[in-house]
């Protein structure tokens, strides 16, 4: 009985857990690319992008290191963006 | 009957579950429960993290699970139910569930890139360009093809209108609550949940919302598809994508329910003939059309991309491999069979609520029932008809589907609108999200033309250019095309089959070059794939010349040449197979 | 507190003009300092003392500093460094040190230094006033300029931030704090604009960008220019002031340096002074409301508060 108690509350805290993302799925990536966005334009003297007053860059800077890891991985994954974006809005 | 369909179904999915399934995962794929998969190799906690599998199957099935598997069943059930079924089990196990497993699992040893990556890897990288046009021309078909359905439907059901537009007020409330109030997730759920019943019993007592003009209501779908694609997506996509996924869920356990507890001999043709008149009234041979009109349920392409651009990432284990990539188009094969049975076993019900509008139209409803030949030939008319109003492929499924709960107490119109508003709940949210990616995949097409002009090119990748030219493409397709839908669903079929070719192609290379298995399992893969390019090749073919002659003027040239592209496609996609095939490169997954 | 700033091109006196109205001040009870802000220091030569980077007394009520910006500039980054080294250990594969050597020549830099060592005298409590000695003109109006134009984009960047905190917050409602793993570490990404790092630097720094701005541009900012009775100096004065004007800063009086006063000239100044008697006229008549005043030529470069006090009753009020 206590077993069975026990994993109908695993069950069900699986459910709440995919439920929660099935919620904001579509957010979390929305705010990956916020954060992409934000750290290309701090961050795009790298790319040519003309960049913010130094200040304002040293002063961000040693606190962008999540941000310019989100920027990495979009960037590491722009040779497959079409398909990755076709499998975030799923169609059918 | 009913419940002996659905028990026979569940036990032949699960059975070959158990053996094919689980030989495919030993022999073709040797997944190996201690390789770590992507989720851990390039863990992240955002797009790369460990998911349980239960959830991942639900993230999963949600995602591939859409208007797709309800809409051609429905359609096809005019060759009979039983040719519809057969491809529903025999297409998805032998094609569907392989293609859905092995793209998941290509991608999960490719670090969880797409299979078009892959694809790309391993048969020449020529196709990225090729790829985008193609996708676009199917995200229009889709568009198309959906609002044809959804038109159909909710002109002649001022109930499912209504409900689906309240569905809609829902999900913006639903959104407000989940994510601008500090409310417990449990309690804007439950909130969620009642506003979603609540739409349709509105719906159901008091269909206030009335729109008998088809061509009005593709108007108002084009305005619905420019503004909803112009909205941040937590406003509605994203809430309703997470209403939907009860609507699902609680659809498949209601319908299965009822169908179980139905007991109801299927007073719908087993079989009716070959070339029953399924595809826009002209006989279409069931072999090699049927993937023109079953996409989803039996085989889907964007399966593939689902799998590999998102599940990969998020698969904990490989030997969850099985249980989420083939498991869950099992499920699918499941939710298609209900739609089958549920029109199979009370389609003719709602044809007797209309017999006197069938008779009044000239048909007749006897002989439907009696002669099977002649039901093939005027069943999709009787179902199509604007005068007897039954609402096209959708309507007599959501109407069967309410007869169908009916069985267990629910009034037969509160289940209609049920069925019709899962069905158009899936339509909608498709109709959003393709424009978004029309949207998208448009601004990547007129690249080319900045080294032209820019000033043109300025104009063209203009986010509110480009997503008003997709809708509108997509509305005069429908409009002009003179409610074909059936043509413009087997375009967006075929399209999808193509796409599931270049899988089917890649995963086959894959398990050839990489995997290096030969024989028996071998065949397992390279016999659906050739079967598949085969059937989809042929199948265009007949569509280029059958159907695109006689549709409307507007649509042939348009039609035609998006299927010829795709032929040419399949072509160079054959050609690029082979020489990889023949080439004996090394790659190393 | 009341700052004054010495505008002029390299040589025109910039540094004396400083040294005497400090001494001034001094002279008129006020607690004084005054800063060389510029790269070429010699406002210890004015003094006749040994000036450096540390605060130095030099009269009764004036102290006297020469800030090294080079010297800043190294010490920041060093600083830095060792911040960032820590926070992006983990991207090995990007050469920290390198990207450090082009940050030190990055377009602004010295700039960016000189407003943090404008910042660092002007929040000194215990002074009433403020003298800067300038680095040359161009550098100085870019100078007194950033404050305006980063804040335009410090704000922008609040805004974008405002907005992924907003996101985040929808997310985190709905699934609770969002954790991200940062070399190995689990970070907690707060949605909360007081805890997050980033917000918490940018309204920083939006506030001290305002509080510079608004004080360049109060009543209580003076902006001298310093140059010579020259045709071309009038032409350039009139473009300082306005684009000194552009970003809504005030000049208050234009010293014409090494002025030429003699009783009979010999031919060959003669032509000098016409200029310089043309220039004085027209400057008085093209830039109304600016008082124009000028400093003759002298026999000796004044060295010495006493002398630089004699400068400051005689020629600067």
């Amino acid at each position: 009985m206590g077993r069975l108690l026990d994993s109908l509350k695993r069950g069900f805290r699986s459910f709440d857990k995919g439920m929660r993302e099935d919620a904001t799925s579509l957010i979390r990536k929305q705010l990956d690319e916020e954060e992409s966005v934000f750290a290309l334009l701090t961050m795009g003297a790298f790319s040519g992008l003309p960049s913010p007053p130094t200040g304002v860059l040293l002063r961000i800077l040693p606190h962008m290191s999540r941000e310019i890891s989100v920027m990495n991985k979009r960037s590491a994954g722009l040779d497959d963006v079409f398909s990755q974006t076709l499998g975030t809005f799923d169609i059918d | 009957m009913t419940a002996l369909i659905v028990l026979f179904a569940a036990a032949f999915y699960i059975f070959f579950y158990f053996t094919y399934g689980k030989a495919l995962e030993r022999n073709v794929v040797r997944a190996d429960g201690a390789r770590p998969t992507p989720a851990y190799t390039c863990r992240d906690n955002c797009d790369y993290v460990p998911a349980n599998k239960f959830v991942l199957f639900g993230h999963h099935f949600a995602s591939i699970a859409g208007a797709g598997p309800i809409v051609g069943p429905a359609i096809a059930v005019v060759w009979g139910w039983l040719p519809a079924l057969l491809w529903v089990w025999f297409g998805n196990l032998f094609i569907g569930s392989i293609h859905d497993y092995l793209s998941l699992m290509a991608s999960v040893r490719y670090d969880g890139k797409s299979i078009q990556y892959v694809s790309g890897e391993l048969m020449g990288k020529s196709s990225k360009y090729i790829f985008e046009v193609y996708i676009y021309f199917t995200m229009i078909l889709i568009v198309a093809a959906f609002m044809g359905t959804y038109g159909a439907l909710a002109s002649k059901s001022p109930e499912i209108l209504t409900a689906s537009v309240l569905f809609m007020v829902a999900a913006v409330v639903e959104g407000q609550l989940l994510y601008k109030t500090k409310l417990p997730f449990w309690l804007s759920s439950v909130i969620g949940v009642v506003l979603t019943i609540g739409a349709i019993v509105v719906g159901f007592v008091w269909p206030f919302i009335k729109c008998p003009n088809i061509q009005l209501l593709y108007m108002f779908q084009v305005i619905y598809i420019i503004l909803a694609a112009a909205l941040p997506v937590w406003f509605l996509l994203q809430p309703r994508d997470y209403l939907n996924s009860y609507i699902l869920w609680g659809g498949i356990i209601i319908a299965t329910t009822a169908a179980v507890f139905a007991f109801r001999g299927f007073n719908w043709p087993a079989y009716t003939s070959f070339a029953a008149r399924v595809i826009s009234g002209q006989p279409s041979p069931f072999w090699p059309t049927v993937p023109l009109v079953i996409a989803c349920g039996a085989l889907s392409g964007f399966h593939s991309i689902v799998g590999s651009g998102t599940t990969s990432k998020q698969l904990d284990n490989e030997l969850s491999g099985l249980f989420v990539g083939y498991g869950a188009m099992f499920m699918e094969g499941m939710l298609s069979t209900i739609v089958i049975t549920s029109i199979g076993a009370f389609g003719f019900t709602v044809f007797q609520g209309v017999a006197d509008k069938i008779t009044a139209a000239g048909f007749d409803l006897a002989k439907m029932q009696t002669d099977a030949a002649y039901f093939g030939q005027v069943g999709a008319e009787v179902i199509n008809s604007t005068d007897i109003g039954i609402g096209g492929a959708l309507g007599i499924f959501t109407k069967s589907f309410g007869q169908m709960l009916n069985v267990i107490k629910v009034p037969v119109k509160l289940g209609t609108t049920l069925g019709g508003l899962w069905a158009s709940a899936f339509v909608l949210t498709t109709l959003d999200t393709t424009n978004r990616l029309a949207r998208y995949a448009f601004q990547e097409l007129v690249e080319p033309i900045k080294k032209v002009s820019k000033g043109l090119h300025a104009v063209l990748a203009d986010r509110w250019v480009a997503s008003i030219f997709a809708a509108c493409l997509g509305w005069f397709l429908i409009a002009k095309g003179g409610n074909a839908y059936t043509a413009l669903w087997a375009g967006f079929a075929g399209a999808n089959q193509l796409l599931a070719s270049i899988a089917m192609l890649t995963a086959a290379t894959w398990v050839k070059k990489v995997q290096k298995v030969g024989g028996g399992m071998l065949a397992a893969v390279l016999i659906p794939t050739f079967v598949l390019w085969t059937t989809v090749f042929v199948a265009l073919v007949w569509f280029l010349f059958v159907i695109v002659p006689v549709t409307a003027a507007a649509l042939r040239v348009i039609l035609g040449g998006f299927v010829i592209l795709m032929l040419v496609l399949d072509i160079w996609l054959m050609y690029n197979f082979f020489k990889s095939w023949n080439e004996g490169k090394q790659n190393k997954a | 507190m009341k700052t004054y700033f010495f505008l002029g091109k390299g040589g025109v006196g910039k540094t004396t003009a400083s040294a005497a109205w400090s001494v001034g001040l001094a002279r008129s009870g006020m607690k004084t300092l005054v800063a060389s802000i510029d790269p070429a220091h010699n406002l210890g030569d004015a003094f006749a003392a040994d000036l450096g980077d540390r605060i130095t007394h030099v009269a009764d009520n004036l102290d006297a500093v020469e800030v090294n910006i080079d010297d800043m500039i190294r010490a920041y980054l060093d600083e830095l460094s060792v911040k960032m080294k820590h926070t992006y250990s983990y991207m090995s594969a990007m050469n920290i040190d390198g990207y450090f050597d082009i940050l030190k020549d990055s377009p602004g830099i010295e700039e960016y230094a000189t407003m943090e060592a404008i910042k660092k005298f002007v929040a000194l409590a215990q002074y009433d006033a403020v003298v800067f000695d300038t680095p040359p003109t161009g550098m100085t109006i870019r100078v007194l300029a950033m404050p305006r134009v980063s804040l335009l984009w410090t704000e922008q960047l609040v805004k974008m931030r405002k907005r992924i905190l907003a996101t985040r917050g929808m997310v985190e409602n709905v699934q609770g704090r969002l954790e991200a793993q940062v070399d190995g570490e689990t970070v907690v990404l707060s949605s909360d604009e007081k805890e997050d790092p980033i917000m918490q630097e940018l309204v920083a720094y939006r506030e001290e960008l305002k509080t510079l701005k608004d004080m360049f541009s109060s009543d209580q900012s003076y902006v001298s220019i310093v140059t010579m009775a020259e045709d071309l100096a009038l032409l350039e004065t009139k473009r300082i002031i306005e684009s000194l004007g552009k970003f809504r800063i005030r000049v208050h009086a234009i010293y014409l340096n090494k002025f030429f006063a003699m009783a009979n000239p010999p031919d060959e100044i003669k032509g000098k002074m016409e200029e310089q008697e043309r220039v004085v006229a027209r400057m008085k008549a093209e830039i109304p409301g600016i008082a124009v005043k000028d400093i003759p030529l002298l026999r000796n470069s004044p060295r010495g508060i006493e002398a630089l006090f004699t400068v400051y009753s005689k020629y600067l009020v």
